[in-house]
């Protein structure tokens, strides 16, 4: 009996082939890729001049696109972390789809930060002169530790699976086979080996949260230490910090709903699974609402002169709709959706997690641009055009490009790994039926 | 026949304003302004400026090649040297000894600057003539600066009465008056005497060294004459630029301590942890191995 | 033997650096200077004829400008003038926004079309305050927010307090851009278009020139000219004086036909720098537009109305 179970977990949970659907996706994703592609081999040869970007507005969505990135990889800290050492068992099936969601994210993180430099070619630079006065390096050093304690955390727990894989064998190309026992095999699932492998998941759980909360506070420092209105905070490592568990837990939400219906995983990922879920993201969004407030309601009870134009703008101005529109779909209707018992049900709460991972996106825009429009002294001796942004097709295209090859990444590692964690699944549940008889 | 004649003339008259006009439309004139410095009585050169009025407007002409002569153009040996204006329309020309006997035949040497013409301009020509002449700098007690003019006459140097000079403390750019008076005027006996009142002004590091320096700007008869002298009268300078003070302004390597202390023990701390964890895995390999 | 030749190049260049840098500079209308008998002589002698007659010798070193004055190594540029400590005032009384000094900036740096590092703002702190012209170039701050931020010494503080771009270091990433409050800084975001002949000089961070894409520019007190005891371009273009350039540790400013203590001059006129609140301690001073030699009038706001 107990054989077949664990028989039947392994076969719901190994690696599947895409359908057409998957195909479909992926090819989609691939074009979104090499438009993307083609648009920065056009940037590279003209130079950032095919951005919308000028003097004033010099960072735009590729920074705003950068801070999302950073924030959605949070997440893996989040849910494997936090989770883990508060003893909360609920959230093993989705620990594998946030790392990879972290993974995938940190990847293209870097990648569009280079993107938005001049002088991609100089990269190296970074290395060779680096000052550690600069927060960039700072970031250059957190980013870099962080990815790789994620690279460890999918590891660890991936040992287990590769054995169960390549025990299995049907179903996988040779070559697959051949990548598993390059990656595992030496994993026999000895004693020795799980004690080792546990004590370093352990470590891991508690490294990656300072790690984690490093990279987000070290991001939102490029920002908080300039003088700019909107910029000049204290509180933007909490705030940006808040903003990244929630856009990360959406995020997560969102795919939990993409591989429970497109995998057939019902049994694994449960309504339990989406309730609890859509109950974190409520408090993480009041959470963030919070911050919010804290970060508008301040400076415009004193409303000193520099930040008088840059909230005007923001809340009755030239960036209200965005502003907004990025509150109301990032935690306002999201907390009303999930607030009640049938709006955590694993649809209602996918619709919640996509909105809030496209306000989360605007809400970086809004972070980063319009402050950049409101400079201390006045805008002058410049083109009209350096006085407004409004991104190219090159830069929505690299944009789009590098969200869809972080989701390309994803949907690929689900292509080759078990997306739900199988051997933590079976002793999970053993050790259930265990405490029941 | 003779009507015909009379209508040639006529045409030719009447077209050639018109041609000169053409040539003008096509090149500006250029006008060369000569001047002649005599520094501490030991260097000797000339600058001449090229300007062009274009568009109305007086314009400095840069990449203008300049000959340089003494007493006249006309003779080869009279050329002193070649020198190309730069971007603010100037050329200067250190007087060579080449000029040796032409210098010392005369106490008004005269001095040609002669441009060939170019694609743009036209060629162009300016002069100077001077009267040889220097100025003696003194220091004495209680902070006062003695300057004398002194100009050639008949193979001696006489003092000479009348000329407007300045008496300041060399700077970077420009002179700074020893006090309120912007210029002074020779004597009868071609002296001038100036009290030093730029009390603690910041001199030298070591011994407080300032330069004094008398100049006679643009005279007609001398051209531009300067002496200097040095005198302590200055407050030593001590600054300490603080470019190795570690602060987060400076350059790489020299970060404050304490954010050194603590970039430095976060990432020894974290990356030994990770590093303890690939220790770990190498374990777990070798327990399956 | 090439290598003889270029070590003594740079002693030379050494030996000018001093020479300027603690015997003082010589006026623009003195270029040359012999009593600097600080400087070390370079062994090349130039012959020349005294007033007097006579035939003299004199280093090639104690003469200024040198015509072939070499450009300085990259480290001696980021090092800076050693005993020199730059200072920039700007007169507000007597700026009418000719922006002379801007066209000549624009034209000795070689900065693409579109691009001013000098910009001449028309000011008007609030409704009931007196409009003036605000020129500003870069501050170069004592205690610079951009070079605090920059990762990899691209910009840098020099010993003479002047703040530099190294466009053959910088990465592009224009957080310098965002780390400025003065807006002084601007990108290359195309290919600067440059006659060939400039653009294919080696870049110095002295001269900013050639200016390339995809890094990042701004003023920079032109060191290049105050190498050769020259004023900065914007100072000598200005008909008006309203720059004043200077050393500080000469306690002297001076826009060639001016020249003033500077310390007097802050003192009488009450100067003051700009957005002292946030702690940069900028190298540039305001004099107030009180006493002034021309109204102010807006002719770009009319025309803009128009």
């Amino acid at each position: 009996m107990e054989q077949l179970a664990k028989q039947k977990i392994i076969q719901d949970l190994l690696p599947q082939k895409f359908g057409k659907q998957g195909k479909i996706w992926v090819a989609g994703l691939i074009v979104l890729c090499i438009i993307g592609v083609v648009a920065y081999i056009r940037q590279l040869s003209k130079g950032l001049v095919v951005t919308g970007m000028r003097d004033y507005v010099s960072w735009g969505i590729y920074i705003s696109n950068f801070v999302f990135f950073v924030a959605i990889s949070l997440v893996g800290s989040l849910i494997t972390a936090v989770l883990r050492l508060t003893n909360v068992h609920w959230s093993t099936p989705l620990t594998r789809i946030a790392e990879i969601i972290a993974v995938s994210a940190i990847t293209f993180a870097s990648l569009i930060i280079i993107v938005d430099m001049g002088r991609p070619e100089r990269f190296y630079n970074l290395f060779l002169h680096g000052r550690l006065q600069s927060p960039i390096i700072w970031d250059v050093i957190v980013i870099t530790t962080y990815f790789f304690i994620s690279i460890l955390l999918l590891y660890f727990p991936l040992l287990p699976d590769l054995k169960i894989m390549l025990e299995v064998k049907k179903g996988f190309s040779k070559g697959m086979l051949k990548f598993y026992s390059y990656l595992g095999s030496f994993w026999k699932h000895t004693p020795g080996q799980i004690k080792l492998s546990e004590k370093a998941i352990g470590i891991l759980a508690v490294t990656i949260i300072p790690v984690a909360f490093s990279i987000h506070t070290v991001t939102s420092w490029l920002f908080a230490t300039t003088y700019r209105p909107g910029w000049d905070s204290t509180n933007f490592g909490a705030y940006f910090i808040s903003g990244a568990f929630l856009v990360g837990a959406g995020g997560v939400v969102v795919a939990m709903y993409v591989f429970r219906s497109h995998y057939n995983l019902k049994e694994y990922i449960t309504y339990d699974h989406f309730d609890k879920m859509g109950k974190v993201l409520v408090m993480l969004a009041l959470l963030y609402l919070y911050f919010n407030v804290n970060e508008f309601l301040v400076p415009a009870f004193k409303m000193k002169k520099p930040e008088e134009e840059h909230l005007r703008g923001l809340f009755t101005g030239e960036f209200a709709p965005i502003f907004w529109f990025a509150i109301t779909t990032s935690m306002l209707v999201p907390i009303l959706i999930l607030i009640t018992k049938k709006g955590r049900r694993p649809f209602p709460a996918f619709i919640a997690g996509v909105l809030v991972v496209i306000g989360s996106w605007f809400k970086r825009y809004i972070i980063v641009t319009p402050t950049l429009l409101h400079p201390f002294l006045p805008m002058q001796d410049v083109p009209a055009n350096y006085k407004h942004y409004f991104p190219t097709w090159e830069e929505w295209a690299i944009a789009i490009g590098s969200l869809a090859g972080a989701l390309l990444v994803i949907t690929i590692f689900a292509r080759i790994f078990p997306i739900i964690p199988i051997q933590e699944t079976i002793t999970e549940k053993e050790e259930h039926e265990k405490a029941l008889s | 026949m003779k009507k015909h004649y009379h209508r040639i003339l006529l045409a030719i008259f009447g077209l050639l304003p018109l041609l000169m006009m053409a040539q003008n439309a096509e090149k500006n004139s250029l006008s060369l302004t000569l001047k002649y410095f005599n520094n501490n009585n030991q260097t000797q050169y000339l600058v001449v400026q090229a300007k062009s009025k274009i568009d109305g407007k007086f314009q400095q002409i840069p990449n203008i090649p300049i000959s340089f002569y003494i007493a006249s153009e006309t003779v080869k040996e009279n050329l002193l040297g070649k020198a190309i204006t730069n971007e603010k329309g100037e050329a200067s020309l250190l007087i060579p000894p080449t000029a040796k006997a032409a210098w010392i035949k005369t106490i008004n040497p005269n001095f040609i600057v002669v441009s060939e013409a170019t694609k743009k301009f036209d060629e162009g020509r300016g002069d100077v003539t001077i009267t040889k002449a220097k100025i003696k700098i003194d220091t004495a007690d209680g902070r006062v600066i003695n300057a004398t003019v002194m100009a050639m006459k008949d193979s001696i140097w006489v003092p000479v009465k009348g000329v407007d000079l300045s008496i300041a403390v060399k700077r970077m750019g420009g002179n700074l008056n020893v006090n309120e008076t912007q210029t002074f005027t020779t004597d009868s006996l071609g002296a001038v005497t100036a009290e030093f009142k730029r009390d603690s002004l910041p001199g030298d590091a070591t011994t407080g060294k300032l330069t004094l320096i008398a100049t006679v700007t643009d005279n007609e008869t001398y051209g531009n004459l300067t002496a200097e002298i040095p005198a302590v009268w200055g407050n030593k300078c001590n600054y300490n630029a603080e470019f190795d003070r570690r602060t987060l302004f400076a350059r790489r390597g020299h970060s404050p301590i304490w954010l050194e202390l603590m970039a430095y023990g976060i990432i020894l701390a974290v990356w030994g942890v990770l590093l303890y964890l690939i220790i770990q895995l190498r374990k777990i390999i070798k327990l399956g191995a | 033997m090439n290598t003889n030749d270029n070590s003594r190049r740079e002693f030379l260049a050494t030996g000018l650096l001093a020479g300027l840098a603690l015997a003082g500079c010589s006026t623009k209308k003195n270029p040359f200077d012999e009593l600097a008998n600080d400087v070390k002589p370079s062994g090349e002698m130039v012959k020349l004829l005294s007033v007097d007659g006579e035939v003299i010798e004199i280093d090639k070193a104690f003469l200024k400008p040198v015509p072939d004055l070499p450009q300085v190594s990259n480290e001696a540029a980021r090092m800076g003038i050693a005993g020199k400590k730059f200072v920039m005032v700007i007169d507000l009384a007597r700026c009418k926004s000719l922006k002379k000094c801007q066209s000549a900036c624009n034209h000795m740096h070689h900065i693409h079309p579109g691009q001013n590092w000098i910009k001449v703002y028309p000011m008007q702190d609030a409704e009931h305050t007196a409009p003036y012209w605000q020129p500003t170039t870069c501050m170069h701050c004592d205690e610079p927010p951009c070079v605090k931020v920059c990762p990899v010494d691209a910009t840098f503080k020099r010993q003479d307090g002047i703040v530099l771009i190294d466009s053959d270091r910088c990465i592009g990433c224009r957080f310098c851009m965002a780390a400025c409050p003065y807006s002084t800084r601007v990108f290359n975001w195309e290919e600067p278009s440059l006659e060939k002949e400039i653009a294919d000089k080696p870049y110095s961070c002295e001269t900013s020139v050639p200016q390339k894409m995809g890094t990042v520019g701004k003023c920079d007190f032109c060191p290049d000219m105050a190498r050769k005891g020259e004023l900065p371009h914007c100072v000598s273009a200005c008909p008006n004086g309203v720059f004043l350039f200077g050393d500080m540790l000469e306690d002297t400013v001076t826009n060639g036909a001016e020249t003033f203590r500077f310390s007097d001059l802050i003192k009488d006129k009450a100067g003051y720098r700009l957005m002292e609140d946030l702690g940069t301690k900028p190298s540039f001073y305001y004099l107030p537009p009180v006493g002034r030699n021309f109204p102010f009038e807006n002719n770009e706001k009319k025309e803009a109305t128009k």
